[in-house]
């Protein structure tokens, strides 16, 4: 087999892995681009944590292999990583030791020279907000501030490649934004991002996406080309009694799918189906007040919930 | 209480133990384990001390007295040096560990009717084996001398003292019949107190102990649960391994069995109990952990099974009273060796049953409060 | 390639440090209880049996027989308890465990003495401590031979008769290497070694559970570390400790119970820091095998603290074992430096005698990094 173009970061082909009698990760191939924010979403359970950990060369696949920038995670692990960083889903520094301390050990590990580290530990607390914390026990640090510190314990070592698996969940708003700040950044500076995350907002964020359930991707692309797939119309119905709405939409002719976001029924209404004043209409004729109908845009929690909804029919 | 949420605890901790297969296997398998290699050591009798002979007489007396040495089953002569010096390397390396020397023209003066100083030496940086060494040694002369006079024919007229000696229970002298009882307790201790801690322990750092709390179950339900499948497994282990020890040394049991059973039921009463103690004074395993090695240091010491309590000194003496497993020891050997019944053990029964009972009360009061914290 | 791997060790025992220091409670335990330990049980401990517990029954009443007994109290082996009341009475005292040795004497003994006959008297030893039981037989037997040839002899110079004694051995006792027979320095070298094994493997039992408990195994997974890195960084910490503990037991031993140092005192200090490493070597395999913190507790206490004090050599001789379990004693590094220890103390041995030892460690060190490593990479897993 040809060697994979150097313009991928990420080459994996029918990777695989089971425990036990669960395939957690399914015959996936996987292709990211230098320079992408590549967003793996998905729901709990899908195998997303299974596949980073085999990119990450921390797990060994069951059948099947991953190129990281060239070198396999099967037979070359010792060269990969020290190209990547990853940072788990749980916290995984030590709980007694300080911010300081913990990224001065992790980067000693890593074999990143006293003098960079330094100065590279200085300007990433201060980027991150973590600088005044810096003599504080990572025990004592709140959910937001552990992930910033493993965040930055894996850009020590300046990695072309980073592996984030959940790094926001659990994590407060603010702290949220700040995080995909840094992730633009280093966007910016050309490096390559895989995340997995379940929050489909972020999805927004990312070059690249690919949805994951069951131990297999069965959507992939930019966010556009995703949310290309679903076809029709994406109208928002507010409503006193969304369920009554809701019951209402269901079955109406033409609706693709309906389902409640928030107090608001969301209705995908297929191409050539009914406009909003049809549905309003629909509604009304069900005896169900109604407030008004908006059309909106397809967002990836609607084109998720849509493919997955198709995916169920289908099977 | 209720004998419901109780069941259901019980029933969880069989799971969770089922769940770890290493633990099941260090709780019994380990235990039979240690009693038999550590039983052969503990049991080992001194004898057979290489011995080395340096016979400067060379008589047919001189002959007979190394004769006897060897024949006693003590000591196999495995030197025999002609000079005395030569014993120096031989002691040195530690190729001997006793060394008889027969001085010159010891049969001319035995029969002139004069005593005879006949050098017996030992290596004495093994203090256990000099002083048994150094017994046998003189008794087995006092014996050739009792022999040489009623040879002699010379039966002195005379006042005298003509002593009885004799060995009551344990006439065979075997330490094995002595010391697989203590080990025995020593064993059951051990495991008992490290497991039932950790257990528990293991509990309190996870947070599920927290969890059961905002649940109907009570302080008292929790206990009972706990304590039971441990106090279960712990009759089912001392069985074994008071079974094992007896059949596999072939100890003597001259007791009654149901006086047996009770002690050690209360004995491991006892160290569940004291397990649990531990467990709800620490906070986390490692702490747990300490506290039990700390414990059972002093234990193994002080407690008569390896160092008779009589040889310490006085000022000592009452801590020996503080340590349970003292009173485990005593009473096994009295009923595995002595064949005493309930009357005269029931000082060790008694203790151990005060024992129990305040190191449950203990634990009972400071879970209340502990675990607030 | 050296400096990096140096740096990456240096990285690991700087941490493990670090976390020593943040536990002061565990860092106190550690350190001094140890030393108080030794501190008591060197003091309580002696194989030196003496103060044996002992009922006497004085069936006669005599003044002769009251002389007699009296002899019995003023040794330091019998310990004179009080009288009981008939022979019935000894099996139970021995079965009360109050204690071990009776001695009666029948009616008719003073007359005996008085007729110029043999008196007869009867000593009962409990069996049940076979060592105080031995030396009980003897001791009797010599006291009853002592007062015999005592009472013969003043009879001879009343009538004036030269008894025509009989020939006979008289042994005298000579102990090497220990002279006063103190079981004490026989006992305290050996004990040192007792405490340190026992402490020393529950401290790193845990290390490497611990790691995959917080997860930053994984970390150390995607990093340029070796195993046998990590091995040796892990056991570093610890065996500074552990042998600045067994430097202040060894002063304390020979400053309070005044234990001799007749020999090298560098080959003691090289041994113990081998040693030291070897123990702590042996809980890291511990904690590269176990499946949980708790189970690794369990078996590091299960498999140090018995054969510690028993297949050491500490107390129980071990010449007269099965083969087998020779072998086994020689799986605990306890074994060799206790030997190192008796011989370094009180037989002035250094290099050139137990130099076999040394090397048993040496190799033992080396072996205990390998196999953590290999067990460790094992359940590790990728």
């Amino acid at each position: 087999m040809a060697s994979p173009a150097d313009s991928l970061a990420i080459d994996a082909r029918a990777l695989c892995r089971t425990f036990g009698a669960v395939r957690a990760v399914d015959g996936v191939d996987l292709e990211v681009r230098r320079g992408a924010v590549f967003g793996l979403l998905g729901p709990d359970g899908a195998g997303k944590s299974t596949l980073i950990r085999m990119l990450a060369t921390v797990l060994s696949p069951g059948s099947g292999d991953a190129f990281v920038f060239g070198d396999s995670v099967v037979h070359a692990h010792r060269r990969v990583t020290p190209r990547i960083g990853y940072m788990s889903q749980r916290f995984s520094m030590y709980p007694d030791l300080t911010v300081d301390e913990n990224l001065e050990f992790f980067a000693r590990i890593r074999g990143v020279p006293t003098a960079q580290r330094r100065v590279r530990a200085a300007s990433l607390l201060e980027s991150m907000g973590l600088a005044e914390f810096a003599d504080r026990q990572a025990q004592h640090l709140s959910g937001g501030m552990k992930q910033k510190l493993m965040l930055a314990s894996t850009l020590m070592h300046e990695p072309d490649l980073l592996l984030l698996d959940e790094p926001t969940t659990g994590v407060d708003p603010v702290s949220r934004r700040e995080f995909w700040r840094i992730i633009g950044d280093l966007r910016a500076a050309e490096k390559t991002v895989l995340v997995a995350t379940p929050y489909m907002d972020e999805a927004e964020r990312c070059t690249d996406i690919a949805f994951m359930e069951s131990g297999r991707i069965p959507h992939r692309g930019t966010p556009d080309e995703v949310k290309a797939l679903v076809p029709g119309t994406l109208f928002e119905l507010t409503a006193p009694d969304p369920r009554a709405a809701l019951a209402a939409l269901s079955d109406a002719p033409g609706v693709t799918s309906a389902h409640l976001y928030g107090d608001v029924v969301r209705v995908l209404s297929a191409p050539h189906g009914p406009d909003a004043d049809a549905l309003l209409g629909t509604v009304r004729a069900a005896g169900v007040a109604a407030s008004e109908v908006r059309p909106a845009h397809v967002d990836m929690e609607a084109a998720f919930a849509f493919l997955a909804e198709q995916r169920g029919e289908d099977s | 209480m209720n004998a419901k949420r109780i069941r259901l605890l019980i029933w969880k901790e069989f799971l969770q133990l089922r769940r770890d297969p290493l633990l099941l296997r260090l709780l019994f398998l380990m235990p039979v384990l240690q009693l038999v290699m550590m039983g052969y050591v503990v049991g080992a009798d001194v004898k057979n001390l290489s011995t080395a002979v340096v016979d400067l007489d060379h008589s047919v007396v001189s002959r007979r007295l190394a004769a006897s040495f060897a024949s006693s089953g003590y000591f196999v002569i495995t030197a025999r040096p002609a000079e005395e010096s030569a014993l120096r390397p031989l002691l040195d390396r530690g190729d001997v560990k006793v060394a008889l020397v027969i001085p010159e023209g010891t049969s001319r003066r035995l029969s002139a009717g004069g005593s005879v100083p006949v050098g017996i030496v030992v290596d004495g940086s093994d203090s256990r084996i000099a002083s048994v060494g150094g017994g046998y040694a003189s008794q087995l002369i006092a014996a050739f001398n009792a022999k040489l006079i009623a040879e002699q024919g010379l039966t002195v007229s005379g006042p005298g003292i003509d002593a009885r000696v004799r060995v009551e229970f344990n006439p065979s002298l075997r330490a094995v019949n002595s010391m697989i009882p203590g080990l025995i307790a020593t064993i059951l201790v051990l495991s008992m107190s490290v497991i039932m801690s950790q257990a528990v322990v293991r509990e309190r750092e996870r947070g599920t102990l927290e969890q059961m709390f905002v649940t109907p179950i009570s302080r008292g339900d929790y206990l009972v649960g706990k304590l039971t499948p441990y106090v279960l497994i712990g009759i089912v282990q001392m069985s074994i391994v008071a079974f094992i020890g007896r059949v596999w040394f072939q100890v003597p049991f001259n007791g009654q069995l149901w006086v047996v059973v009770l002690g050690l039921f209360l004995f491991m009463l006892t160290t569940v109990a004291l397990g649990l103690l531990i467990s709800l004074v620490s906070h986390t395993r490692q702490q747990a952990q300490q506290t039990v090695m700390f414990i059972m240091i002093p234990f193994m010491v002080l407690s008569g099974f390896i160092f008779p309590v009589a040889s310490m000194p006085p000022a000592i003496v009452p801590i020996t009273y503080l340590i349970p497993l003292r009173y485990a020891v005593d009473f096994l050997r009295g009923t595995f060796v002595k064949g005493a019944g309930v009357r005269e053990l029931a000082v060790p029964l008694l203790a151990m049953a005060g024992f129990a009972a305040a190191l449950l009360g203990f634990a009972v009061a400071s879970f209340h409060k502990r675990l607030s914290d | 390639m050296i400096a990096a791997a140096l740096s990456r060790i240096g990285a690991i025992a700087r941490k493990e440090f670090i976390h020593i220091g943040r536990d002061p409670r565990m860092l106190i335990a550690v350190l001094v209880v140890p030393v108080m330990q030794l501190l008591l049980f060197s003091y309580a401990i002696s194989f030196d049996v003496k103060n044996v517990p002992t009922v006497v029954l004085d069936q006669d009443m005599t003044s002769a027989s009251r002389a007699y007994l009296q002899t019995y109290r003023s040794t330091d082996f019998f310990n004179v308890k009080g009288s009981i009341d008939g022979l019935a009475s000894i099996d139970d005292v021995f079965r009360r465990n109050l204690a071990q040795i009776a001695v009666v004497v029948p009616a008719g003994f003073g007359r005996s003495l008085a007729r110029s006959e043999k008196a007869q008297v009867a000593v009962i030893v409990d069996g049940t401590e076979p060592n105080a039981a031995q030396l009980g037989q003897a001791y009797a037997i010599a006291l009853n031979q002592v007062y015999g040839n005592r009472v013969l002899a003043e009879w001879g110079d009343r009538q004036g008769i030269d008894i025509a004694q009989a020939g006979r051995l008289e042994p005298r006792v000579r102990t090497w290497y220990n002279p006063e027979r103190r079981s004490a320095d026989f006992l305290i070298p050996g004990l040192m070694v007792v405490i340190i094994m026992i402490v020393t493997v529950q401290q790193t039992a845990v290390t490497l559970v611990r790691e995959r408990d917080l997860g930053t195994q994984e970390q150390m997974m995607v990093s340029p570390l070796r195993l046998p890195e990590l091995m040796i960084a892990k056991l570093l910490p610890w065996t500074f400790l552990a042998f600045v503990d067994m430097v202040v037991i060894a002063i304390v031993g020979i400053g309070f119970f005044g234990i001799p140092l007749r020999g090298s005192v560098v080959f003691l200090a090289v041994a113990a820091a081998l040693f030291v490493f070897a123990a702590l070597g042996m809980g890291l395999i511990i904690s590269a095998l176990a499946p949980s913190m708790e189970s690794a507790n369990i078996i590091a206490l299960l498999i140090a603290f018995l054969p510690a004090f028993i297949l050491s050599g500490f107390a129980f001789p071990l010449e007269s074992i099965p083969p087998f379990l020779q072998g086994v004693s020689y799986l605990f590094p306890a074994r060799y430096m206790i030997i190192i220890s008796r011989g370094v103390f009180l037989k002035g041995a250094g290099f050139a005698e137990l130099w076999p030892q040394l090397a048993l460690l040496g190799g033992y060190s080396v072996l205990v990094v390998v196999i953590a490593s290999v067990l460790y990479g094992r359940r590790a897993a990728r």
